[in-house]
């Protein structure tokens, strides 16, 4: 995707050494990399170049990374991917709601964040209808409703199988608990999550080679899962 | 201390009621019924007969009694026995010296019979004296606190006297009166009016005093080395007095109080001192063991970084491991420190979701991957088993750090078991990590889930607070961590974590 035109990113962030690392490695990715210290700059800059995605560094020394994201998202639909150097999920969660796509716990490797930033940008970029989504020896076909893992076709029920396509629509991407509640049971159901355990299990017992150690359908600490590609 | 209307030191003994003076009567008249049968030649036995009887009343009435029954006796025997009969005359001197003689014995039993009772009174009264000191001198000295002395001491004075206390003790600059939370009355107005007095003072005011005021009750200093560190006040009823024997009572009270107070004062000081020293060590030792764990890893980091420039290929990819095992041991040394405070602060609120097990354990064991290397894991996590109700994160953390320890405080190669299941019963789950090293001593089992501990003579990484944050966040979830042996040798320690019915827990 960076082969034909390079991605534009905006790195918010007041700790120079984050950025000037960051640059590094996105440039190295064929990345056109813009900068900018305080939430207030970040805004305007946001407003001025169009950036295709977002690293947001939720601590900053004006505004609140949430104030950020939240005034962000008023006019703006792009990608951000959060910075934090939090370990409690409650803080994810918060960016998470705020509008976040995804988010970082400092310190962070450099594998991570690209597969992050490639992940969070791929919601914008054109998809050309993908019917199909493979990972593993497994492949989900949306348009037949068919789950095959090493060709031979997988019975899912039918919340399992919702479930693994939501998880498929936002591979790579981490999604939360309520969010899986809401588009899956409704609005009323967000207490729920003991039945969403036992689905997961289900399906990691019929797709995962180790469902007891899951490489694929994996799980974000106390916030959700995240459908992982490779 | 003075009463305005003074009482003997010795009080007499009770006056005796009329019920005593119709029984002495009573007697006489029985007796002398009774002689009235025996021959009239008997008279002199029936003298003897009045002089017993009027010995046994002195067991039972008191000294005008006995007297009134011996002047009775003397005359009813005289008027009736001793012959002429029914007439005052005495025919012989045998008979006038019986008379007399009988006359003089029974008024001198009358006497000593008094005597004796103010005597045993005034006994029972000093043994009372006594045992009031001593229960408060026992209670005084039982007290754990100052708080629980005054209590003690109110109460005591209240039972004693059978009036309201008040306690006001000095504050540290022995400027103010501050009353005490366990008084029975309030100490305001003109009670706290004269208390203040005897604070400036230092000498008794009030009721029964030699310095009467306008208060209720009356004051007592509180004296250690010449200086007032508190009133005693009592409050008794308007229509009660004290003897003067109570008021000596009162302030070998206020003595003992003052004692005691003197005494708390004493040992808070010494308290705050040890408290002071305590936390002194402390900080050594969290100085010394940061100073040393964040050191470490940062010169791995330097000295990794400045070998790097000048690197082969081969020679740089260990110094990038390096790189990366040192900045990992930051980042939980960080992780722990911040969480420590996050226990202390008392901010810490668990998050409890229901949670696979093998989940917990697997993010556990993901995390902490590389302080593993070289340990076989067995991890065992029952096929079957319900999703628990847990907060994800924490329990992750807790698990992280016991693998960690597991994997620190053993030989290489030596395996580490994770095991999760349900408690027979089903009341709880737990997790189990244990490991074939040398497990804890007997002396480190009690102190393992202390700060800044670690087992003593090795040194390994790690500020040793990971077991008490392990706690920390169990006991946040309403679990418990027990520290065993590992079967077949080796550490063991299971945390436990309730495990609610489904439906309770979704309506909770």
């Amino acid at each position: 995707m960076t082969a034909s035109h390079p991605s534009r990113l905006l790195i918010v962030d007041d700790e120079m050494q984050i950025r000037r690392l960051l640059r590094v490695a996105l440039e190295a990715e064929n990345y056109e990399v813009h900068e900018a210290t305080t939430g207030q700059l970040g805004l305007s800059e946001a407003a001025g170049v169009h950036p295709d995605g977002v690293v947001l560094d939720l601590g900053l020394p004006d505004l609140d990374g949430r104030e950020v994201l939240r005034r962000l998202r008023e006019w703006s639909q792009v990608p951000v991917l959060v910075l934090t150097v939090r370990d409690g999920e409650e803080d994810k969660i918060a960016a998470l709601d705020a509008g976040a796509d995804d988010y970082l716990t400092k310190p962070f490797s450099r594998r991570e964040l690209l597969a992050r930033l490639r992940a969070v940008l791929r919601r914008t970029q054109p998809s050309s209808e993908e019917t199909i989504v493979r990972f593993s020896d497994v492949e989900i076909d949306f348009a037949a409703r068919i789950v095959r893992r090493a060709g031979a076709e997988v019975k899912l029920t039918a919340k399992e199988y919702d479930l693994l396509r939501y998880l498929a629509q936002h591979r790579g991407r981490v999604v939360t608990h309520q969010q899986i509640l809401r588009e899956l049971w409704g609005a009323n159901a967000e207490d729920s999550t003991h039945y969403l355990r036992v689905y997961m299990t289900h399906l990691r017992q019929k797709l995962e080679p180790n469902p007891r150690a899951p490489k694929f359908l994996q799980t974000e600490s106390g916030v959700g899962y995240r459908l992982v590609e490779s | 201390m003075a009463d305005p209307r003074p009482a003997l030191d010795t009080p007499p003994a009770p006056p005796s009621g009329w019920e005593e003076y119709a029984l002495s009567v009573l007697v006489i008249v029985v007796v002398t019924a009774a002689s009235l049968i025996l021959p009239d030649s008997y008279y002199l036995s029936v003298g003897l007969i009045y002089l017993l009887a009027i010995i046994l009343l002195c067991l039972r009435v008191g000294r005008g009694p006995v007297l009134l029954a011996g002047v009775l006796g003397a005359f009813a025997w005289e008027y009736i026995f001793i012959p002429p009969h029914f007439s005052f005359a005495i025919n012989s001197l045998q008979d006038g010296l019986l008379f007399g003689t009988y006359f003089v014995v029974s008024l001198v039993v009358g006497q000593l019979t008094a005597q004796i009772r103010a005597q045993a009174q005034n006994d029972r009264l000093r043994e009372q004296r006594a045992t009031a000191l001593l229960h408060l001198t026992r209670a005084l000295a039982e007290a754990k606190t100052l708080d629980d002395a005054v209590r003690a001491a109110v109460r005591q004075t209240d039972e004693l006297f059978s009036a309201q206390t008040s306690l006001a003790l000095a504050d540290e600059n022995r400027a103010a009166l501050i009353p005490h939370f366990a008084n029975s009355y309030s100490l305001e107005g003109k009670e706290r009016a004269t208390a203040e007095w005897v604070f400036r003072h230092q000498s008794n005011a009030g009721r029964f005093t030699d310095t009467p005021q306008a208060s209720a009750g009356c004051y007592l200093p509180l004296v250690r080395d010449n200086k007032t560190i508190g009133v005693l006040g009592v409050k008794v009823p308007p229509d009660l007095t004290l003897t003067l024997a109570q008021q000596n009572l009162l302030e070998a009270f206020a003595r003992q109080l003052a004692l005691s107070v003197e005494r708390e004062h004493l040992r808070a000081a010494s308290e705050r001192e040890k408290l002071l020293a305590e936390s002194e060590k402390l900080h050594r030792a969290l100085f010394d063991s940061v100073s040393h764990e964040l050191r470490t890893p940062l010169a791995i980091i330097n000295a990794s970084a400045d070998s790097l420039a000048g690197a082969d290929q081969n020679l740089r990819g260990q110094l990038v491991n390096e790189l990366r095992t040192a900045v990992r041991r930051l980042n939980r040394l960080v992780g722990n420190l911040l969480n420590q405070s996050r226990l202390e602060s008392g901010t810490l609120k668990p998050r409890l979701d229901w949670c696979d097990a093998g989940d917990i354990a697997n993010a556990a064991v993901e995390s902490t991957r590389d302080a593993l290397a070289g340990h076989p894991l067995a991890i065992a996590v029952p096929e079957d088993m319900p999703p628990v109700r847990a907060d994800f994160t924490l329990t992750e953390y807790v698990l992280a750090n016991l693998l960690l320890n597991a994997a620190n405080h053993t030989p290489a190669a030596t395996p580490v078991f994770l095991t999760a299941g349900l408690e027979p019963g089903g009341q709880r789950m737990f997790f189990t990590v244990a490991d074939r090293g040398p497990g804890f001593s007997p002396a480190m089992r009690g102190r393992l889930f202390k700060k800044f501990i670690q087992d003593d003579g090795t040194r390994t990484a790690g500020l040793g607070l990971g077991l008490s944050i392990v706690r920390g966040f169990i006991v946040a979830q309403g679990g418990e961590v027990v520290a065993g042996e590992n079967p077949g040798g080796g550490a063991m320690i299971t945390v436990y974590l309730p495990h609610p019915p489904l439906k309770a827990a979704a309506q909770a």
